[in-house]
């Protein structure tokens, strides 16, 4: 067999086998489960949220809504899970199975305290049961318990105290994770610094509410007559996730390393992860609509294109994005350029027209003989639009203008 | 020419990315895909299409290659409404999805992406070299696959170039060139040997090469001598026979037969793929007529269902329930016409299909310039079909292989690709025998 590109790579010190984590959710509940998992070839797991026996979890029933998009199945997901519903003990004896059974995999276990003391106790406990490092929970947004999950990622003082505390007592590393649910994630990634944090994770699911049932007026998922606002997750949070994660990898006082979670369903969607300075990704939503079995995707495409592109390692192709993110000030809009049309392969459908006339410069007149769009080209305002309704690929592409060229004002009336 | 240069033209053109994207898009990613099932050569849809859909397409590809060497052109040549499609999950829904298309879009995305499976393969370097004879579908597929196992492998094809059925027999417009260029191209570069215009005399010669520093055989010889109406065919200008006439469309001859078929009237004889694959042919050569002459009726006939459709659309007369029984001649020695026997479907034969009998006194003629008998192919040597073990393609002596239509008489070419890896495996395990048992590494 030829030689395969080396897809390991280091976080907090572990030789990850690859960037590909299962994140803390239903997909990380059991060691059974996760063995499955591990065979699959994910080469960690942040374990779902371990919480102490104080206060019973009882999830909400049903738990989780699909949104579906057209024909596009799980766009998004809605979920009202709580943390784990199975004893610490249980969990406990799971993770000392895992790290006994599968020693080249890694043990993330995710806790929530909902008292500094509780903080304390879980850590130590995980830690003593064999866990490779912890993830503090300070990010699910539909804790039923005052004083835990987002509502303590949005206070930036307790984000220190509960991580110092957990600093405190164990040495294995500390990963915060974070919610998206605020306006500047940099304030409680740094607090988690300051209380000893090593590492980043983010996202935790998104607040939103996907449906709303037409006929009962329920917000989904309708948990016996009652809806809520709750964590939104799958492709649909993509590019929240990646925004965020890109602005902690850029922000020079924070240097920590990253695990990307967020909408991550394809080798493509884990690359654009690294790419933003993420060294791990994590997934849930795509193992709920597919299975485990998309990490051997993940696994075979993301090495094809390293082999394609010449690259070795993994570490490569971290935050090479970075560089080529500005602030949109900084662009040459001395530039400019309009759409190009190749009609030779049009099939007349006239959509570019519609939305340029009505969303665009006007820049298209419609040829109603012959069912084709006549430029006019120093209308047109390169928005694009035209091109993404377009159902031909690559007949409308964006072509650059010379200096010289002008573009026509738009029209006033009155 | 040109005219019929451009009727020769490949029809289907085949999915672009974002068709194939969107065709993957429908498929339920079944556990234990019941499409994988269906494939005889185990070519693996329910995987391909899941790695397509996932934007793992370079893995698609390699699932495609990796599982079956000629994935290009079973995905064109296959009949997919009895084999996969007819599996797939979504025809409780609607329809199945479109397994062929995309499997033949994975392996033209690998020439547009010039993304090679095979590259940087290391070469066989096994000390035992076996001994492939023939390089259709069955023996392209067992070299192959020997060389994937390390196996140094040497294939001799009688004919100057390889592909059999599929470059001397299959019409260009149903199989492009490049699907034969890109595929073969695939296996030499496994490390595979072509010796071409290297007929071997006999199977006892087959046999002999055992001792020439050859440790295993395989034949995958296929049918080459096409059966004929009346035992010995007479010499009458006009009449040929479907192999003949095939190979001289695909061999440099199709300006000659387009000259004897243009303007005339021809009768194709037969029902199956073969002889609707005549027909197609000599209406893009210019056929005034075009007659497909069938002792039953449309629903015994053989010939896919699509094909036939196509056939009918075109513009080929089906004159069913007629019986051929001997040619009429002029003067000079051409064919004149068909002398015909009217026949009613009779109760079921061994085939399960009710049997055409002759009504007498029934008999009349149909006027052609040029017939074409597609009745069936038989083995070349006069010999019969080798007999071999479906389970490990081994025949009666030791270290003597074969597979595909010389075996299975005329069959797919997926089960010759499927006989090709099975061989493989078995010469193997073969040559290996006494040491420790050699693995199927992939
Ligand atoms: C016209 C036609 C259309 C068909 N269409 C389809 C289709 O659409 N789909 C489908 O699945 N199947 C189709 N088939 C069937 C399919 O082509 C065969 O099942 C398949 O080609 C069998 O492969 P093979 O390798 O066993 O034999 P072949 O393809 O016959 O190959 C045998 C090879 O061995 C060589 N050879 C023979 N004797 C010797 C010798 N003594 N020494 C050296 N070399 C020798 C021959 O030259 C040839 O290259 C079609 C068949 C025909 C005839
Ligand atoms: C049903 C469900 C339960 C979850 N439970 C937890 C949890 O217990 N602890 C946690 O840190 N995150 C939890 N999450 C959030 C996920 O780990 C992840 O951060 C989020 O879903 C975004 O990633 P995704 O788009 O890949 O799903 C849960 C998500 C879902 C959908
Ligand atoms: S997926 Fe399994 S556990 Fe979930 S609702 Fe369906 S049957 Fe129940």
């Amino acid at each position: 067999m030829e030689k395969r590109p080396d897809l390991s790579v280091e976080f907090l010190g572990k030789t990850f086998i690859n960037p590909f984590l299962l994140s803390s959710s239903p997909v990380s509940n059991s060691a059974k489960m996760l063995e499955r998992a591990f065979e699959a070839g994910w080469s960690g797991v942040a374990y779902k949220t371990l919480v102490t026996g104080r206060i019973p979890i009882v999830h909400p029933s049903p738990r989780m809504h699909p949104y579906h998009y057209g024909e596009t199945r799980l766009m998004g997901l809605q979920n009202v899970e709580q943390t784990t519903d199975r004893g610490l003990k249980p969990n406990l004896r799971d993770i000392a199975y895992l790290k006994k059974h599968w020693p080249d995999r890694v043990v993330m276990a995710s806790i929530m305290g909902f008292a500094n003391q509780e903080w304390a106790d879980l850590a130590r406990a995980c830690e003593d049961a064999g866990a490779d490092m912890l993830e503090l929970n300070f990010s699910c947004p539909h804790m039923t318990v005052e004083g835990s999950g987002c509502k303590v990622g949005q206070e930036h003082e307790l984000v220190e105290k509960f991580t110092a505390t957990v600093r405190k007592v164990v040495s294995i590393p500390l990963v915060a994770k974070m919610t998206p649910n605020l306006a500047d994630m940099s304030i409680p990634a740094l607090a988690a610094k300051r209380g000893g944090a090593d590492a980043i994770s983010a996202i935790n699911t998104v607040k939103g509410i996907s449906e709303i049932g037409l006929d009962d007026w329920v917000p989904r998922p309708n948990v016996f007559g009652k809806g809520a606002i709750s964590g939104y997750s799958g492709p649909a949070v993509k590019p929240i996730g990646l925004r965020f994660i890109a602005e902690l990898a850029s922000d020079p006082k924070l240097k920590l390393p990253l695990s990307g979670i967020g909408g991550i369903e394809t080798w493509v969607d884990a690359l654009e992860y690294l790419l933003a300075g993420a060294a791990t990704v994590q997934v849930t939503t795509g193992v709920i609509h597919y299975g485990y079995r998309i990490v051997e995707d993940m696994i075979e495409g993301l090495s094809d294109y390293m082999a394609q592109k010449g690259v070795s390692r993994v570490a490569d192709l971290i935050g090479k994005a970075l560089p080529n993110l500005h602030d949109t000030g900084k662009f040459d809009v001395a530039k400019q350029g309009v759409a190009q049309y190749d009609l030779d392969r049009c099939v007349g459908c006239g959509q570019c027209y519609i939305v340029c006339r009505d969303a665009g410069g006007e820049a298209l007149e419609w040829d109603a003989a012959k069912r084709r769009p006549r430029q006019i080209e120093d209308k047109c305002l390169s928005c694009m639009i035209c091109g993404f309704v377009c159902p031909v690929a690559g007949l409308i592409t964006f072509k650059k203008k010379p200096a010289s060229w002008k573009r026509r004002p738009t029209v006033t009336l009155g | 020419m040109s005219d019929t240069k451009q009727l020769f033209k490949p029809e289907d053109r085949g999915f672009d990315f974002g068709t194939a994207v969107a065709e993957a898009g429908r498929c339920l990613l079944c556990h234990d895909a019941p499409c994988s099932q269906g494939c005889p050569a185990g070519t693996d849809p329910g995987t391909f299409i899941r790695k397509l859909r996932l934007r793992n397409v370079t893995g698609a590809i390699r699932t495609v290659k990796e599982n079956n060497i000629l994935g290009g052109a079973c995905g064109v040549l296959c009949p997919v409404a009895r084999l996969c499609e007819k599996e797939c999950a979504a025809c409780g829904i609607d329809r199945p999805i479109r397994i062929g298309k995309l499997q033949r879009f994975l392996v033209e995305q690998s020439w547009r992406t010039d993304f090679r499976v095979f590259a940087g393969r290391p070469r066989p370097a096994g000390e035992k070299r076996v001994a492939v004879i023939g390089a259709g579908p069955a023996g392209l597929s067992c070299a192959a696959e020997l060389a994937k196992l390390g196996i140094p492998v040497t294939v001799f094809e009688a004919r100057p170039e390889a592909g059999g059925v599929l470059r001397y027999g299959v019409p260009e417009f149903r199989l492009p060139k490049a699907f034969l260029e890109g595929e073969i191209a695939d296996v030499r570069s496994l490390g595979v040997e072509f010796r071409f215009g290297k007929r071997i005399p006999s199977r006892a010669a087959a046999e002999a090469l055992l001792g020439k520093g050859f440790s295993a055989v395989f034949l995958g010889i296929g049918l080459w001598k096409a059966s004929r109406l009346e035992g010995k065919p007479r010499d009458v200008a006009g009449l040929l026979s479907s192999v003949d006439f095939l190979a001289a469309l695909r061999d440099g001859r199709k300006v000659a037969v387009g000259r004897a078929v243009k303007g005339r009237t021809v009768a194709v004889i037969g029902g199956g793929s073969v002889a609707i694959d005549c027909a197609r042919c000599a209406l893009r050569l210019g056929a005034q007529d075009v007659y497909l002459l069938y002792r039953r009726s449309y629903a015994q006939m053989p010939a896919e269902e699509d094909e036939r459709q196509e056939a009918l659309l075109e513009g080929v007369h089906f004159l069913l329930l007629n019986q051929p029984v001997g040619y009429l001649t002029d003067p000079r020695g051409g064919l004149r016409g068909v002398s015909l026997r009217r026949t009613r479907l009779g109760v079921k034969d061994a085939s399960g299909r009710r049997r055409p009998e002759e009504l007498t006194g029934s008999d009349w003629a149909l006027e052609a310039q040029v017939a074409v008998e597609a009745i069936g192919n038989e083995p070349e040597d006069g010999l019969g079909l080798i007999r071999a073990d479906a389970r490990d393609c081994r025949t009666a002596k030791a270290g003597v292989f074969a597979g595909g239509d010389i075996v299975r008489g005329p069959d797919l070419v997926v089960r010759a690709v499927l006989d090709g890896k099975t061989a493989a495996r078995s010469i193997a395990r073969f040559l290996t025998r006494g040491r420790s048992p050699q693995k199927a590494a992939r």
